[in-house]
């Protein structure tokens, strides 16, 4: 049995990068440049978190978390922890999170709707991950 | 189709001058932003039809950008002149709603903490005028602490009165197709070929003659192409193509509406299915001699009063004052805009045509006459987009002004 790793720490980030970069060839992220910043508030020490994704080129370059500001991105997408979880583990689609207003995007939406498929594909790596959250 | 901007076509138009010209007027009025919602407004600084209800924000100084329907965005900066990144969408999510957009746009990106943000409204007969609802203010004023909303539309609407070249090429362009439809119908009509033939067929032949020309659209709000036959000429200017039949010994008025790069071809025809009675040769005869006087009598430095006293007074001469509707013009300009002529509304009525607005040189609009005789189930419709100079006004529609008779 695969240990679990707390969300968001760093063992669960090296893991989830490591899948991520394994998994995610540029082909299958469609050549795509771009970042994204996942922005968690009410995290469950209260605290608020970060996870930073930043692709060139399909080609995954940066995944990073994080406290307080996030990176600059040209996606923010803010919402609360418990959303955020529901959605890496695979109980909660991106997309009608954003349609109920769970999320929040910041960003060119006209851009960000040819993205999301490459998202959900990030999401689903993120969900086989064993994570405590 | 992909956008290209050729600076030595004859319809060729500035459109960043057009961004600066509104950024120097906001900056004489102190606005920190100018939200432009209208159609006419969207069209003349878009160069683009944009028929979602979209927000086009422009920043003092910088570059504007517009948030259209998430369903339009990718078409609309294929054909736009702004940079594709300048083009976002709004649609049902979280942070991506309009107002969320525009908040997001000028405290983020914009770095504008607050100041007089301009805003479109007022009241129009034209439907989809597109001003900003109550609601849209309401949410815009809880979303943006800081900043004071301002009505600002005569900003656009004084700029747009007088017509650059590229403008007044576009529309002789959609009058020249418009003539194309009209050159259509007739030959469609004439000889017999009226006969069981409907409104709807021969604004269909119209169209379709017009599509072959070069329009992109019939774009009429109020029917597309606007035909009424027998009872119907009488019964206004407002006729949206019905399944009815022409007849004999009855008129028959073709409406028809061309877009070229979002000018607006306009032009009513009139015809008399034969044979004509006397009296309906009268009523005829008298409406060209209307529309003979009052295209005669145009120019700069008369006012819509002016034009409806020459009008009305030879209508009296003439003995049909009784059928004729006051008034003889409309406003025009890109898609979107095609009411009120003038851009303040200091007239004795709040955002309708300044009775006592004085024509300028190079003002365009659209000379529109409704004859109406509804007992008798006659009337009659001119229509025609005119360039006003001092010395008189050119229609732009060269189809010849007659009511001829056809069998």
């Amino acid at each position: 049995m695969e240990e679990k790793l707390p969300y968001l720490e760093k063992a669960w980030r090296d893991e989830a990068a490591k899948r991520l970069s394994a998994e995610l060839t540029p082909e299958k992220m469609n050549g795509i440049t771009t970042s994204m910043a996942d922005i968690y508030a009410n995290c469950p020490d209260g605290k608020s978190r970060w996870m930073f994704v930043r692709c060139a080129e399909g080609r995954l370059e940066e995944f990073l978390t994080g406290e307080g500001e996030a990176p600059e991105a040209e996606f923010r997408i803010l919402g609360d922890y418990g959303t955020f979880a529901a959605i890496s583990r695979g109980e909660l689609g991106s997309q009608r999170a954003l349609m109920t207003g769970k999320l929040k995007l910041k960003g060119n939406m006209a851009k960000a709707l040819r993205l999301a498929p490459l998202a959900d594909r990030i999401n689903k790596v993120l969900s086989t991950v064993p994570t405590i959250y | 189709m992909p956008r290209n901007d050729d600076k030595t076509s004859p319809y060729y138009i500035d459109n960043p001058a057009r961004v600066r010209a509104i950024q120097a007027a906001m900056r004489d009025r102190g606005l920190a932003a100018y939200l432009g919602t209208r159609p006419r407004t969207l069209s003349w600084v878009l160069d683009a039809f944009c028929p979602w209800h979209s927000y086009l924000v422009i920043p003092a100084q910088g570059d504007p950008a517009v948030f259209t329907f998430l369903v339009d965005a990718t078409r609309l900066a294929d054909e736009t002149w702004f940079p594709a990144d300048w083009v976002r969408a709004y649609a049902p999510m979280g942070g991506q709603d309009p107002v969320s957009c525009i908040a997001s746009f000028l405290a983020e990106e914009l770095g504008l903490g607050g100041g007089k943000l301009g805003v479109e409204t007022g009241i129009s007969v034209y439907t989809p005028e597109g001003n900003l609802t109550k609601y849209e203010w309401d949410a815009l004023e809880g979303a943006l602490p800081g900043w004071e909303l301002v009505n600002s539309h005569e900003i656009v609407d004084e700029l747009q009165l007088i017509k650059d070249p590229g403008t007044v090429a576009r529309f002789r362009e959609a009058s020249r197709i418009v003539d194309v439809g009209q050159a259509a119908a007739r030959a469609a009509l004439e000889k017999g070929g009226w006969k069981g033939m409907t409104e709807t067929v021969i604004a269909g032949i119209a169209a379709l003659a017009m599509r072959r020309a070069g329009s992109v659209s019939e774009w009429n709000f109020a029917g597309l192409n606007e035909i009424s036959s027998g009872y119907r000429t009488g019964l206004g200017a407002c006729t949206p193509p019905t399944t009815r039949e022409f007849q004999a010994g009855e008129p028959l008025m073709l409406d028809f509406h061309s877009m070229f790069k979002l000018a607006l071809g306009d032009h009513s025809h009139n015809y008399l299915i034969g044979p004509a009675s006397a009296r309906l040769r009268r009523h005829a005869d008298n409406f060209v001699e209307l529309v003979s006087t009052v295209l005669g009598a145009y120019r700069a430095g008369r006012t819509p009063s002016d034009m409806a006293s020459i009008m009305v007074g030879r209508a009296e001469e003439l003995g049909c004052a009784d059928f004729v509707v006051p008034g003889c013009e409309h406003g025009i300009g890109l898609f979107g805009d095609e009411w009120r002529i003038g851009g303040r509304i200091e007239g004795p009525f709040p955002y309708w045509t300044d009775p006592d607005h004085e024509y300028a040189a190079g003002e365009l609009l659209i000379c529109a006459m409704q004859y109406a005789a509804p007992d008798e189930g006659v009337g009659f419709r001119y229509e025609n987009p005119i360039l006003l100079s001092g010395k008189g006004c050119e229609p732009l529609s060269k189809y010849p002004l007659a009511i001829e008779e056809i069998a």
